[in-house]
Formats: C-alpha cells, structure tokens, sequence
C-alpha cells in the first residue's frame, strides 16, 4: 500500500484526496492532496476538474456525436457522470440521475431497484440508487487507475464518507455500492468527523486550541444534506482523547436549496414585470444566483448588490437578455433570515402533515430553518452546552450565515462559542479521510465514534390474537449508540425458533436520542422516539430438512469497516447474516 | 461599434483571416490603403486547415455564444441592454479562450513607457512614429504589448463536428 485515499461522495460533487501512507516520520501524519478527476466536461472532452460533479446523465440514441463519449478508460460509455452529465441533463432533464445520495437514504423506496430518473419518459433505461453511486465511485476508481497507474486503486486503503445521520441501511448499501464499483476494502467515516479530521490536519498545534471538558460542535451544511455532531475532548492517561458524543437526524437541506430559494426569490422580481422564464432560463438563473451570492457574500467584498443576467435564447442574444439583480438585503431575507432565523432554543422545526398519497419524491426536511433543527438536535442532547464550533460547507465561507449562527447559538448557551478557525470549507471531508486512513495506522488522533444510533429489533409478544388489533410490539435493543467498530454483542438469553427453507423477517428500529438502552434491553413500547428503517431478513437454508426448525440466538457486529450487521446464529455455530429488506415500503 | 466587438472582431480577422475589414480599420481611424502595404503579422503557429478555425469558433460560441453576439445586429439596443449581455459574455469568453488558448505579451512592459526594441522582427515588433529611414530605432515609448500564442490545445475533433459551429436546438414540448 502505497496511498490512503478519502472519498467524499456527495450530494452534488465527489471529491478524491489522498496521501502518502509511507510518511518518513511516523507519527507525522502525511499532507494530503487533492487529486484532479479528468472526466468528460464537452462531447468528445476530457479534462481533469478538482470536483466529480455527482450526476448521471443516460444518453439517447441521438444525444451526442457518434465517437463523442469516450474517457482514456472506456470508449463506449453506456452512462456518463461528471460535468457533461450535469450540462446535458440541464437540457434534458428526463434522462439525468441527481442526488443519488438522498435517495439512498431514503427508506421510502426500494433503493436497490432501478427507479432513477424518477421522471424518466417510457423507455429510458432506469438505474437504482445503489446503481449510480456505484456508477461516480467506478469513475474515481478508473482515473484513479489511469493516473497512477504505478499504485492500482484495490491495493491503496480506501476510505469513503457518508453524512453521521446515515442510517445502517444506507451505510450497508454504500458499501454495496463500492463492492459494485470494485473497491476491494473500504473503510466508511462519518462526514462532519472527516471535517474535524481536517481541521486537525491543518492545525497541528491543535492541542493548544481546545482542551479537556470541552465539546466542539460541527456543524456542515453540505448540497442536499445538513449534518449536526457533538465531539467531546476528554483525557485517558494523560493524553486527550476525542469522542464523537452525539449525531444529529437526516436533514435533507443543503446549499442546493438555498440557491434555489435565491433563484425563485428573482423569478417573482421578473414575474412581476410579466418576464416568464423556461425550464433552461431557470436553470441558468440558479446558476447565475449561485454566482452573485458568492460574489456578495465573499468575505472580501464592499458590493451590495449583483446584476443578474439570463442571455437570451435563440440567436438574439443581446436583444433576448434578461437583466435582474441580487441584492444583499435579499440574501439577507431569504438566506439568512429564510434559512437561520433567529430562534430560541426551545423553537423547534415545524413538521408537515404527510398526506397518504404522496407524489414519489425525496422527503425534503418540511421546515427549512437550519437553526430551528439546530436547537432541537441540542435540545435532544440534553441541552448541550458546546464550547467549540467548526463550521464545514461552502454555504458557511458566508460571514452573513456564519454571524448569524453563532448569534443565535450564543443566545442559548451560558458561555459563548469559540469558532475554531483555519479550516477548508470545501475539500475538508476528502482531506480528512485521507487523515483519517493515517491515523488508523497510529499516525495521528483518532475520534472514538461507534454507531450513530442506537438499534433495536421489533419483538412481537406472544399474546391471545385479538382480530384487528395488531399484536403489541417489544423493541430488543440490539447495538447501543457508540458500538465500536470491531466488536461483537450477542444475546444468547432471547432465542427464536427459525423454519429451515422460510424467510423470517424482523421489523428493525434505530434512535439518535436514546443513547441509554444497554444491549439485551427490552422496551415494552416502540415509542416515537424510535423510527422504523427496513426490515432484516433470512432464510435459513433447508439441506433437504424442510420444515425443520432450528433454534437461533441473535448476535451483533459493527465490522471494521462501520458497517452494523445481524446474525442469527445456532447453538452449533453455524451463522446466517440478516439482510436488509430494502424492498419493503416503510411508511415515512 | 462598440469597443468590445471591435476588439473581438479584430482578434479574429488578424488570427485567421487577410487582415482588419474596413469597418474595423475605419473605426480604428486609419484607412484600409495605410494598412494593406505593412506586413500582415503572420500568426506563431500555423494553423495547418480551417478545422482549427471553425473549432476555436464553436468552443467560443459553445461556452460563450460569441458567435451569437457579433452575428446579431446590436445598433438598435441600448448600451444598457449590450452592457449587461457582454458582462456576461466576456467573463465567459475569456475563460473559455484562455482554456484553449495561452496568450502572453510579446514585450512584457508597462505600456506608455520608454522600453528598449528588441532584434528588429516585423512580425513581432511595429515601429510607430518617426521611424529612421533604416527602420532600426533602440528605444521608444511601448504603446501596446502586443499579444503571442504560446499554446494552442484544443479538443480532438470528431468528423462530424467539421463544418457546425453550434447545432439547431429544437425544444420538445
């Protein structure tokens, strides 16, 4: 093994960084690098960009030039990925896969059967989820291979992130995903801690900027997602020791939706002159927004206000323009006061009542201020008191947003937050990977993490059936929050009688706020606190004694890699993995 | 004319084509009969067919629709309208040119001050002024840098790219 490489697999971009795992000093961790991922940005162009944009682009019979999709590796691409993808999909939206990544988390569908493009018209070939995060982590793997072609890709230490709130099954099926693309052996990390990682990486003298007692909030506001993690410093021997304490729920929220927000913010300004903008012209407005928030919010900026130009379509394109402006005070509306509002600690987010019939699309969080699930993620922490803050996401580089924040924070706490300084808004999670990989080979502090969740496996209890009323349910506490990688729990006290031939399913369950429920621990109730993810599922094979039933214990293992799994296993040893039943429809 | 076409439209008539068109030459203030004797400064790198040509057109037109805008006949739109168009246009422009395209000064100096003249090299170096009748001079103000290629790289083509600049676009409804 020659490198250690970080995978961030995002909403909206991928990024690669890696390092050299044979530093000289040992206990000095490498500096990492970015690696530029070559990728097609035109028809019949290939170029190296820092960033892998995470779209999937499935081309028709006449979308592009004959011979026009071809990368140093393939020379008949069957989907593309990448800038061109993004571009192409622009223009025709019913055959461009995006954010692969929500939908992987999301449990309300069958992640694993090919239903993306969701608006795809009859005919288009359709992939899964899984499928085209598969399809971004191939690509890094091939230019990986191509560039370094003396270092293959299977035989570096490979780390790829995934947001803390992921749930077990998402993490199962990011792991499937690598094992699709090739990847030999992954190791998963949590995103807002490669952040912290980073932040470590770039400041060596870090022991001097925090110290014992303190607990440093990360707060990363990424594309499609926003994470929330508590790290506590602590001390074991006299050496500091760093603890992830707590991880926050699935916030399907990021900067996507903010530029949108921006975007329609112009709209109305146009509509209200009667200008109606297509589908291409919003597009480019989004981007175009993008563009001027950055401009204004850039920390080195007097201006208050930038124009806004849609070109206009056709031929005319001076004639056809389209002039609007972003100004400061809307950002300061519709960013700042739309997205972080000032709130107390005890306003929480609003939810919506779901409808039954819902129209299939991602479950975007129903409450889009940020400092609303902010406090309730404290509040669920028994009202946390965090001394620390590092900020991770290119929406945070806004002193406006970052201001605002830690205003409404400090209003809730009894001492002011410190704002830990020096860090990399946009390439922190793959470059923490990368340090991450180092400090598993004892070069550099580690953050002691374990699961994100605590997990329990439904138990229906055996009473006379009454008809219509379900048989109660019993939660088994299988994995308690913090079960480290590399160990194993079993619960030889609670056996289930499993027919040989027959799938037996259990109804699985995991908290982010019941941190106490010890392992073996039954719940008499499945409360609200707790949330129904896929169900797990075996069948034990019948080896010709069908009918047979064999009595099993389960026991529960969070691999090496992150991963949590379930085994039923037999008084002679013999072991059956449970498997996530991503196929079931779980209410949401 | 505006400056900002008159400078697009000169970079290109001096890189591909026979010279300034008399429109430009014109608005420049000098007549076309002044410019036809001088030298027409030969390009550093020879472009071997009209293949390069047409595709340094397209990517300008691709990534910034310049061809849109000098084609477009701007006389009746206010410099407000063009403005704001062109802001666009240029920032795109320049990135894309300068993708493909590495430009450097041919004298790095400062313009509007006194610079040596380098080995006398029509292509290279213009003496303006009061020239000497052995066209040799040592010193003089620098009045415009000048511009070299020094990299041209651009995208392998395929067949069918050859004489389209920009495809029809036809929306399905």
């Amino acid at each position: 093994m020659a490198y250690i490489i970080g995978i961030d697999l995002g909403t909206t971009n991928c990024g690669l960084a890696y390092a050299d795992a044979n530093a000289p000093d040992p206990l000095t961790p490498a500096p990492v690098n970015l690696f530029a991922i070559p990728q097609l940005v035109n028809p019949g162009e290939v170029r190296e960009e820092p960033l892998l944009p995470s779209f999937l682009y499935i081309p028709g019979p006449n979308d592009f030039p004959a011979g026009s999709l071809t990368l140093p590796w393939n020379a008949k691409l069957s989907a593309i990925v990448g800038q061109l993808a993004q571009k192409r999909g622009s223009e025709n939206a019913g055959r461009l896969v995006s954010s692969a990544k929500s939908w992987l988390s999301y449990s309300g569908v069958d992640r694993t059967s090919p239903i993306l493009p969701i608006a795809a018209p009859d005919g288009v070939p359709k992939i899964s989820p899984v499928a085209a995060s598969k399809a971004y982590l191939e690509h890094l793997r091939f230019a990986w291979n191509q560039k370094m072609p003396d270092a293959p890709f299977n035989r570096q230490s490979v780390l790829i992130t995934v947001p803390a709130s992921f749930d077990a099954v998402a993490r199962e099926l990011t792991q499937q995903a690598a094992e699709q693309a090739g990847y030999t052996n992954i190791i998963l990390l949590e995103e807002p801690q490669a952040a912290f990682y980073a932040w470590i990486e770039r400041n060596p003298d870090w022991r001097q900027k925090v110290q014992v007692g303190d607990l440093i909030l990360v707060v990363d506001i990424g594309g499609g997602t926003t994470d929330f993690t508590l790290i506590a410093v602590t001390e074991e021997a006299g050496q500091l020791k760093l603890d992830r304490s707590a991880v926050g729920e699935h916030i399907l929220l990021g900067g996507d939706n903010m530029d949108l927000a921006l975007a329609r913010t112009v709209e109305l300004q146009l509509a209200e002159k009667n200008i109606k903008l297509d589908a291409m012209q919003l597009n480019a407005l989004w981007q175009q927004c993008r563009i001027a928030k950055e401009k204004i919010l850039d920390p080195e900026s007097q201006k208050d206000e930038q124009p806004i130009t849609i070109l206009g379509r056709g031929t005319g394109l001076v004639g056809g323009t389209i002039k609007a402006k972003l100004t400061r005070a809307d950002l300061e509306n519709v960013l700042r006061d739309g997205f972080f509002p000032k709130v107390s600690s005890e306003d929480l987010p609003q939810t919506r009542k779901r409808v039954a019939l819902q129209e299939i699309g991602l479950p975007y969080a129903a409450d889009p201020a940020i400092t609303r699930h902010l406090a309730r993620f404290l509040k669920l922490q028994a009202s946390a008191q965090p001394t620390h803050i590092l900020f991770n996401g290119g929406v945070l580089r806004a002193n406006l947003i970052r201001n605002r924040i830690l205003e409404t924070l400090n209003s809730w706490l009894d001492k002011p937050v410190v704002p830990l300084e020096g860090e990399d808004l946009m390439h922190a999670v793959s470059r923490g990977a990368a340090y991450y990989g180092q400090a598993r080979q004892g070069k550099g502090v580690r953050i002691r993490g374990g699961v994100s969740r605590t997990y329990y496996v439904g138990i229906e209890t055996s009473l006379p059936a009454v008809p219509g009323v379900p048989a109660p349910m019993k939660a088994l506490t299988v994995a308690q929050f913090g079960m480290e990688e590399g160990t194993k729990i079993d619960f030889p006290n609670r056996e289930f009688g499993l027919i040989v031939g027959e799938p037996a399913e259990f109804r699985f369950f995991c908290s982010a706020t019941r941190k106490n429920d010890a392992p073996g621990e039954m719940l008499e109730q499945v409360g609200d606190d707790l949330e129904e993810i896929s169900p797990v599922e075996v069948t034990l094979p019948a080896d010709g004694n069908a009918g047979q039933v064999i009595r099993v214990a389960l026991e529960s293992e969070v691999t090496e890699t992150g991963v949590l799994q379930l085994w039923c296993v037999a008084k002679d040893g013999r072991r059956w993995k449970l498997e996530f039943n991503v196929r079931e429809r779980v209410a949401a | 004319m505006s400056r900002i076409s008159l400078a697009f439209k000169s970079f290109f008539a001096i890189l591909f084509g026979n010279g300034l068109p008399d429109d430009v030459a014109k608005a420049f203030g000098y007549s076309k009969e002044a410019a036809t004797p001088r030298p027409v400064p030969k390009p550093q790198i020879e472009i071997r067919s009209t293949d390069g040509a047409i595709q340094i057109l397209s990517l300008l037109q691709r990534d910034s629709r310049l061809i849109d805008f000098l084609m477009e006949d701007i006389t009746a739109y206010s410099d407000d309208q063009v403005g704001a168009a062109v802001r666009n246009l240029h920032g795109q422009s320049q990135q894309s040119l300068s993708r493909y395209v590495t430009l450097r000064p041919v004298i790095d100096g400062v313009e509007g001050v006194s610079t040596r003249v380098p080995a006398a090299d029509p292509a290279a170096i213009k003496l303006l002024g009061n020239v000497p009748a052995d066209g040799k001079a040592s010193q003089g103000i620098l009045r415009h840098k000048g511009w070299r290629v020094e990299k041209v790289e651009l995208p392998k083509l395929t067949p069918s790219q050859a004489t389209i600049l920009a495809p029809a676009e036809i929306e399905i409804e």
